[in-house]
């Protein structure tokens, strides 16, 4: 259980990916509201709310639809996936074009591609409601957002692994163990692959299913999962980098 | 497709499947295509996959075409051109499950 109301500037930082000299940035130009405290910043976890949305507008809409089903702007929406390649493929295009993006942009694209077709392969003919996924990115904010009101992983990987009991161990084995929620007709390897390229690249990624929430922050494999206040059905994800 | 056979090799150009190669069904449609052409493979052909032009590939992509691919050519199977980050990393997952 988690008692301290707080966040110091490190782990601010840490959380969110970014350098302490960016958090003492965006504390000075007001983004970041924080208290002094001797010599150091605290931020009240109050003030901040949710990290994720904390950082992204993009999140906030891409999680309202995915948690209350509310409206979104069709640009975002990719019912199938043929829409959703032809729109991976015009970010990349655009994030080779970007002094931001343009290292990292194969790398980029691809494990945006593997996190979207993954809820289109776990949820073909089984969507709930709403078929298809949130897809949207910001190249000045420098993050991706990817969303689903699928099944979520738990369930999808339940059928092969029904000894999974909640959505904290269902996203562990998703992200560390080579298994397939469609076997025997294909492996999944596409949530690994996104931790390996994550571990060694300048990127960083925040996944939620059900109230499991992973963060996994660039040049590490760590899996930093914990327990989030509301439930999402499917998936979403925000990349950063 | 373009395929060449020279001193016995087939040369597989990945561009001409497309340049931006991220999901499962793409990658099996891609194999399907390549079908034809495999049925002209001579016995102790090498098969040499081309990724020169390929700008993103993907696990997902990679299992439906490479992962067969080897299943059938194993050693008789070539990979050039391989210095996009994304098909590095891609060969670097599936080297692990194949």
């Amino acid at each position: 259980m988690e008692l301290k109301e707080f966040y110091t500037t490190k782990e601010l930082a840490e959380l969110l990916g970014i350098s302490r000299v960016a958090v003492f940035n965006r504390i000075k130009k007001g983004d970041i509201k924080a208290q002094k405290m001797g010599r150091n910043f605290i931020i009240f976890k109050k003030d901040i709310g949710d990290i994720d949305v904390f950082l992204s507008d993009l999140f906030r809409t891409a999680k309202d639809w995915a948690i209350s089903q509310k409206e979104f702007p069709e640009q975002f929406y990719c019912q199938n996936s043929g829409v959703f390649q032809a729109r991976v493929t015009k970010m990349g295009g655009l994030m080779m074009e970007n002094k931001d993006a343009k290292e990292l942009f194969s790398l980029l694209t691809s494990i945006a591609g593997e996190i979207g077709n993954n809820s289109y392969d776990h949820n073909l003919g089984q969507w709930p409601d709403d078929p298809g996924i949130f897809f949207g990115y910001d190249l000045d904010k420098k993050q991706i957002v990817l969303a689903d009101r699928g099944l979520g992983i738990l369930k999808t990987l339940k059928r092969v692994k029904p000894e999974l009991e909640d959505h904290e161990q269902a996203l562990r084995v998703a992200f560390t163990e080579i298994i397939s929620g469609r076997k025997p007709e294909a492996r999944g390897n596409g949530l690994k692959y996104v931790r390996s390229v994550i571990a060694n690249n300048p990127i960083n990624l925040i996944f939620q299913t059900g109230n499991a929430k992973l963060i996994l922050n660039s040049g590490s494999a760590n899996l930093n999962i914990k327990i989030a206040k509301e439930n999402i059905r499917g998936c979403i994800a925000l990349i950063t980098y | 497709m373009h395929c060449l056979n020279y001193l016995l090799t087939m040369i597989i150009e990945i561009k001409k499947f497309g340049t931006t190669l991220i999901s499962r069904q793409t990658g099996r449609e891609a194999f399907l295509a390549l079908q034809p052409f495999l049925k002209d493979v001579k016995e102790g052909e090498i098969i040499e996959v081309d990724f020169d032009g390929v700008l993103t590939f993907s696990p997902s992509w990679g299992d439906e075409f490479l992962t067969p691919l080897f299943n059938i050519y194993g050693d008789r199977l070539v990979l050039k051109n391989t210095s996009n980050p994304s098909v590095q990393a891609t060969l670097d997952i599936l080297g692990k499950t194949i």
